[in-house]
């Protein structure tokens, strides 16, 4: 009897997480912050550093897969939380009848929706017309799928921040700006891991960002310069500090009232 | 189960126990399963405070909250299925339709599939929003929005509903509208908490009323009980007319107030309402007054202490009222002239 109420409450916890999910993708797909931050920005960054550099394609497609599972999953929650937190649909949520693991678990899911909704704009387009190979299609789905879960859970974190303008778009972007755009040169996408100086490849090992990249360039390239397997397990631990350091943040905004 | 809410000692502390501000003073409580419970308070006295900290959204500095006899700190789960909340500021998604924004609470709540459809369709109807069904949120009034929003907070029937300052700002017809909806949950036996400061909307619909001040309750009794405990706050009501051709000077407030046993006068609309201790004594006085000046009573009567007055009693909130003038300002004034 008991075990059924759990695998009750299990079934309608990820029932309300994907509610919440497809919610999110209706209401905010077309938020200005997110075409802005997730889908432009990558496609721009990505010509910058790539344009009349004589780079192979595949390593190109690597590197935009990356850039753009990065930075379209972690717009979302800076862009969200806010938004929602500002028009009081924050507390629709929060007083529903579920886990703030589930909300959290559905907050996730939505920017990682995007994120591999947008990723696989230039992957088909490489494949069909740039004629690009790629090794391990099953890796480089879990790479882009892991990446982006964790990437949206890193920018949840900026959302939940717990200060008195939390509810302002704008002053949560300004943190998240000044974060994710120093990991973009320290984590192996612009210099590839092999070729920095100690230092910096100590630096790079905190970055998330590092992991993700280097999955996706053993799964399009068929190498990487750390174990696939470790990568993996890197993602994991990101993806279980985020959400949990979110958990906290929360926690701290419910007792100081924000 | 008769209590629907015990709060037992609830304090909040904004920005630090020690050197943060005191927002709700230990503050205890019930709230009957079934009554209308109307929390009053002037801005800032904290009661959307303690309304957050009873629906979870606010963690308490200390105390204890017990919802149909659930820890809400460490039991919130099967409290929350019971809840309904209508925050000040109407939440709902401005994106959706009302038929989008119905639908996803009812699946948030997991109502059964097959009823969904048919409890949006009911909430449409019963909220006067059946032919806006499609329309995005964002194109609805004021009103309209308030009325998605209550629907959305009701939709799972809940046992205990939040109302938090549900009219102000509304059309009469929604106002009207909104209260009867209150009446009628609480024919149905759903307990209603509702926080306002539109003290005649608590006289009309709750059975009991908290009054809080500075973080804390400062009467809880029903309308008409604390009415009669405050039965020295008694007042006679005037509404004179100048005779053809003058004026009554400075609308006639100095003059009323400047009356013998007068505590204080208001001037409401067309009338005048002049507090006393006793309103026996006043009348003639007032009679007198009136002839005196040449002026026509249309008007008069004696009043009872409104829930209103009991208020401002307790709270010592001030009206626009016209205080008595002292010996000091009357030489003044002449001195001016």
């Amino acid at each position: 009897m008991k075990h059924n109420k759990w695998l009750q409450r299990m079934q309608d916890e990820f029932a309300q997480a994907w509610v919440v999910a497809t919610k999110d993708v209706r209401v905010y797909y077309l938020a200005p912050p997110m075409i802005m931050f997730g889908l432009l920005l990558p496609f721009f960054l990505f010509a910058s550093f790539s344009i009349k550099r004589e780079i192979g394609v595949e390593i190109g497609m690597a590197r935009l897969l990356a850039l753009t599972t990065f930075f379209t999953a972690s717009s979302a929650g800076p862009v969200i939380i806010p938004m929602e937190r500002r028009t009081g649909t924050y507390d629709r949520l929060l007083v529903a009848p579920m886990s703030e693991v589930t909300l959290l678990l559905g907050k996730t899911i939505v920017g990682a929706f995007f994120a591999v909704a947008v990723s696989l704009v230039p992957l088909v387009l490489g494949l069909l017309f740039l004629r690009t190979t790629v090794a391990d299609s099953a890796w480089l789905a879990i790479g882009i799928v892991l990446a982006s879960l964790v990437f949206s859970a890193f920018g949840l974190v900026f959302g939940s921040i717990p200060t008195s303008s939390a509810t302002a778009v704008g002053s949560i972007m300004m943190p998240s700006t000044l974060v994710r755009w120093p990991l973009l040169f320290i984590s192996g996408v612009f210099v590839p891991l092999a070729e920095m100086v100690p230092l910096m490849r100590i630096a790079a090992y905190l970055s998330p960002l590092t992991y993700a990249q280097d999955l996706i360039n053993y799964a399009v390239l068929g190498v990487g310069y750390l174990n696939c397997w470790l990568d993996l397990l890197a993602l994991w631990v990101f993806l279980v500090a985020f959400l949990l350091s979110v958990s906290c943040m929360h926690r701290r905004i419910r007792q100081l009232g924000y | 189960m008769n209590q629907a809410i015990e709060a037992e000692n609830l304090t909040k502390v904004y920005g630090g126990s020690r050197t943060g501000t005191l927002a709700v003073d230990h503050i205890s409580f019930e709230v009957r399963c079934g009554e209308v419970f109307g929390f009053l308070g002037p801005n800032g006295a904290g009661k959307t405070t303690t309304q957050r900290m009873l629906t979870s959204l606010l963690e308490p500095t200390s105390g204890r909250i017990l919802v149909y006899g659930h820890d809400l700190a460490r039991d919130a789960y099967p409290v929350k299925r019971q809840m309904g909340l209508v925050p000040e500021e109407s939440n709902i998604y401005t994106e959706l339709t009302a038929w989008d924004n119905l639908m996803f609470v009812a699946q948030l709540y997991r109502l059964p599939r097959a009823e969904r459809a048919r409890r949006v369709s009911e909430m449409l109807e019963v909220f006067g929003l059946a032919e806006q069904k499609n329309v995005k949120a964002q194109a609805f009034s004021k009103g309209m929005r308030r009325r998605l929003s209550i629907a959305m907070a009701i939709i799972h029937r809940p046992n205990l509903l939040f109302l938090d300052e549900p009219t102000p700002g509304l059309d009469a017809q929604s106002t009207r509208a909104i209260r009867d909806l209150v009446r009628q949950l609480s024919a149905q036996g759903t307990t209603i908490f509702l926080t306002t400061h539109q003290i005649e909307e608590a006289n009309q619909l709750c059975d009991r009323v908290a009054i809080i001040n500075h973080g804390q309750i400062v009467a809880i009794d029903t309308p008409e009980q604390l009415k009669a405990a405050f039965s020295r706050v008694q007042s006679v009501e005037v509404a004179l007319q100048p005779a053809s051709g003058s004026e009554l000077a400075g609308g006639g407030g100095s003059q009323l107030s400047a009356l013998a046993g007068v505590k204080k006068a208001v001037k409401m609309g067309d009338k005048w309402r002049l507090y006393t201790n006793d309103p026996a004594t006043l009348l003639p006085l007032v009679i007198s007054y009136a002839q005196n000046q040449g002026l026509r009573v249309v008007s008069l009567c004696t009043l009872g202490p409104s829930l209103e007055d009991v208020f401002l009693e307790i709270t010592g909130q001030q009206m626009s009222t016209v205080p008595r003038r002292t010996q000091e300002d009357r030489s003044q004034a002449a001195r001016r002239r």
